[in-house]
């Protein structure tokens, strides 16, 4: 219920009616993957429930294995009933949705597979078409260009074809831009849409809400009353079977160069001058560009590296592995808002516990009257934005405890999501794929952030490749290597473990 | 919960013991999360059947938790009221989320002493919405003391005999500067948004005049909104043209232009859209009083579109 079916429509009416999703089908590369069926296509069906979708909405799975369409259709029955979260499944909703799905089985290296697709899609006859790269990164490139050669990847009068691309963009600066470079050869930027399925979570949208919607946050957001910053996603569970992959990434190219700079470039952007995508992109990427990038002598003392005991055990993971399964930063922002600023960030796996949130400390009040209940200085306020799994915020703030003589102790303010808005929120794979229907990028990721956060890792990158390290350095359970205390502790600072 | 007198003091501390209940019921099982965005006052007739508002409730509590106050008039005098829970188990979670309700009954003639207990039982800092239920409650008593405690005020212009008189009232109450939502104008977002299709994929074009067409002995206040609608969308004549084909209500629109478009409704469950040769069936299910509400409530500032027709 948010953009105008057309703004030049004189029946538009933005505030009651829904996006409209135009006729199109949604080619996904990769259909026999474990995205499709844990997050796509439950999303899809989801969004088909709430009748988002057009009757005509086409899927046309790929993968190599061989299969018929009713096949593709029971897996995807399958899979839909496993993983449909907080929604129930409905028998005939799904037989009306299932018409739609068709299969073409191929090698994504045989330009065989482009000439059937190009004959599926022709018979479909539907005017748009939203290709998903749900594939190995290698392959995202060779797709591309086959989709060009097959002429499958321009945009007619008849209608859009557009691109969605998975993390990871690259493995470092030099691939992303290459493979920029590759994807532009055929589909200009703007009918390209880079996937980062955390902004497209409702709590982290919600920061630019709190951000700009209110007045009282926004005079405090700034050097002179914000202290630090702590952003963390950490993970109970280890690499699951993706060893083979997760060896080849690691945390920093997993998580912080894609997921949490953009999360942090939420949180500490400038006020954009209208909420429209290339308004909100241009003022993430600014931020992005203006992260003080490490000097090489500084990445020791700015960046640790860890992995926890029993990842070199894992299937699929080489036994003197160096990769890293924790990872935690100190950036500086470069800007007169955020300059001398600490944003630490930090993101691992087999952690005490599956929490992603951001801390903003606030500094203390200038004159201390009172002393807390524990005798000590009074804590500083702390502002918690809750992005999984208890959506919400919370703000810590000093209250006189009830009784004779003036002790104050730290209480919370809280906000839940559940406790103003009742049951469900869509999920960020519901989010994203509408938007890119639709044809709005806001959420996306742009070329230019892409390639401003691999610069802003690159280094960290370049020195943990030159390095050994003594891993493991964690016990699963644990909030990561001590490193990490001692990072923060050499400014006074201390990692929020709550 | 057992009837309380009428302080405003008693019945919250009422809601507070309910939720001390209620935590200790669920102690065990994950507890309850309160969950109270707004207040919603419903007026209705006493007779009005209390298990089906509490059905619409219920539902509407999942998407616009709030605390609901039921207003019930009766003909005799003296006040009374009592406190309840709606509680529901999100579909995949493990804990119940709980919204409050305070149903009061009053005499008609009690209006006045109503407002005044009212203030105080609103949730404080939180939009507060009027849903008038039922004809007598808005056409024909006036609840103006209830207007000036609430943000917008929810009618139903389909219950009122008099559709014109019933647009009227809404029209005057808006100038006075109180938002108002009207269910009738609430039924026709979806043949709406058919109709803003028609005009992006082009079918609709170059259109010189309108035709809506209603049965029954006169137009139902749907069927004025959908007019006007029209009219100072496109600035372009609109009749509206009584038909003996179908039950009483919105029955067709034809748009004459580059070429011509009859939008019907043929059941109660579609609707047919005739572009030249070609006919196109859309599903069009008569929407619940909890979804429609639902939508209403989902808009607490300015209706432009809505603004305009009643302007």
């Amino acid at each position: 219920m948010l953009k105008p079916v057309d703004s030049q429509n004189p029946f538009a009416d933005p505030l009651r009616f829904d996006r409209r999703v135009p006729d199109c089908a949604l080619v996904i590369f990769g259909a026999n993957g474990d995205l499709t069926k844990r997050k796509l296509l439950p999303a899809l069906y989801r969004l088909a429930y709430e009748r988002r979708l057009p009757d005509s909405f086409a899927i046309v799975g790929n993968s190599r294995t061989e299969m018929t369409d009713e096949a593709f259709r029971q897996k995807m029955y399958e899979s839909v009933k496993q993983f449909l979260e907080d929604s129930p499944f409905d028998e005939d909703l799904w037989n009306t949705f299932v018409r739609n799905i068709y299969y073409v089985s191929g090698d994504l290296n045989d330009p065989k597979l482009y000439t059937e697709l190009k004959t599926k899609l022709d018979a479909l006859a539907r005017p748009n078409v939203l290709y998903y790269l749900s594939t190995q990164p290698s392959y995202y490139g060779p797709v591309i260009e086959a989709l060009g050669a097959a002429g499958l990847g321009r945009s007619t009068d008849r209608g859009w074809q557009r691109v969605v691309i998975e993390k990871p963009f690259g493995h470092d600066l030099d691939s992303a831009r290459a493979l920029n470079a590759r994807v532009h050869s055929v589909f200009p930027e703007e009918q390209v849409y880079r996937i980062d399925h955390y902004l497209g979570k409702e709590t982290v949208q919600n920061i630019t809400a709190f951000r700009f919607g209110n007045g009282i946050f926004e005079p405090l957001w700034n050097r002179r009353y914000v202290n630090y910053i702590q952003i963390t996603a950490a993970e109970s569970i280890g690499v699951e079977g993706r060893g083979a992959y997760y060896q080849e990434a690691g945390a920093l190219r997993d998580m912080i160069q894609n997921h949490l700079l953009q999360v942090m470039a939420t949180v500490a952007m400038e006020p954009p001058a209208a909420f429209e995508q290339d308004q909100m992109r241009d003022e993430r990427a600014k931020l992005l560009r203006s992260v003080k990038i490490m000097k090489p002598d500084e990445v020791s003392f700015h960046a640790v590296a860890g992995q926890y005991r029993g990842f070199r055990e894992e299937k699929g993971v080489d036994a003197n592995s160096q990769t890293n399964t924790f990872a935690a930063a100190t950036f500086f922002v470069d800007n007169w808002r955020w300059a001398g600023v600490p944003f630490y960030i930090r993101s691992g796996k087999k952690m005490p516990k599956r929490t992603t949130d951001i801390a903003i400390q606030f500094n203390s009040a200038p004159h201390a009257l009172f002393s807390s209940d524990d005798g000590r200085a009074p804590r500083p306020n702390l502002l918690i934005l809750r992005i999984q799994p208890e959506e919400g915020i919370s703000l810590r703030f000093l209250s006189k405890y009830p009784g004779s003589g003036m002790r104050l102790r730290p209480v919370s303010m809280d906000f839940n999501y559940g406790s103003s808005f009742g049951e469900r929120s869509p999920s960020a794979y519901e989010t994203l794929l509408l938007d890119a229907m639709v044809g709005d990028a806001t959420l996306y990721t742009r070329q230019d952030m892409v390639e401003a956060s691999w610069k802003v890792v690159t280094p960290i990158l370049e020195n943990w490749t030159e390095r050994s390290f003594d891993f493991p350095n964690y016990d699963p359970g644990s909030w990561g290597p001590a490193e990490s205390d001692a990072m923060l502790a050499r400014n006074g600072h201390k990692w929020r473990n709550a | 919960m057992p009837t309380t007198a009428l302080e405003p003091e008693k019945i919250l501390k009422d809601l507070r013991n309910l939720w001390i209940d209620l935590g200790r019921e669920n102690d065990l099982a994950g507890g309850v999360l309160r969950a109270c965005g707004m207040t919603l006052v419903v007026a209705a007739e006493a007779d009005m059947d209390m298990d089906a508002l509490r059905h619409t409730l219920g539902v509407l509590m999942h998407t616009h938790p709030a605390r609901a106050i039921v207003l019930r008039f009766h003909d005799s005098a003296g006040m009374q009221a009592n406190v309840f829970s709606q509680c529901w188990m999100p579909f995949g979670k493990h804990q119940q989320i709980c919204a409050e309700g305070i149903e009061i009954r009053a005499g008609r003639n009690e209006l006045d002493d109503v407002a005044q207990l009212l203030l105080p039982l609103l949730a404080p800092d939180l939009p507060a919405v009027l849903w008038c239920r039922g004809p007598r409650v808005f056409w024909g008593d006036g609840f103006k003391p209830l207007h000036p405690l609430v943000e917008k005020i929810i009618v139903d212009s389909s219950t009122a005999s008099d559709p014109y008189g019933a647009l009227e009232a809404i029209t005057s109450l808006r100038k006075q500067g109180r938002l108002v939502g009207d269910l009738s104008w609430t039924k026709l977002t979806g043949l709406r948004e058919l109709i803003a299709s028609l005009f992006d994929e082009g079918a609709a074009k170059g259109i010189r005049n309108v035709e809506v067409r209603y049965g029954g002995d006169m137009p139902t206040a749907s069927a004025l909104y959908c007019a006007t609608w029209i009219r100072r969308s496109l600035s372009v004549p609109v009749t509206l043209k009584h038909t003996h084909e179908g039950p009483p209500g919105l029955r067709a629109i034809q748009l004459s232009g580059e070429h011509d478009v009859l939008l019907t409704r043929p059941d109660r469950t579609t609707m047919e859209v005739h572009c030249g040769e070609r006919v196109r069936k859309s599903t069009m299910l008569l929407l619940s009083e909890e979804t429609l509400m639902s939508e209403e409530l989902s808009i607490l500032g300015p209706d432009a579109a809505f603004d305009k027709v009643i302007a």
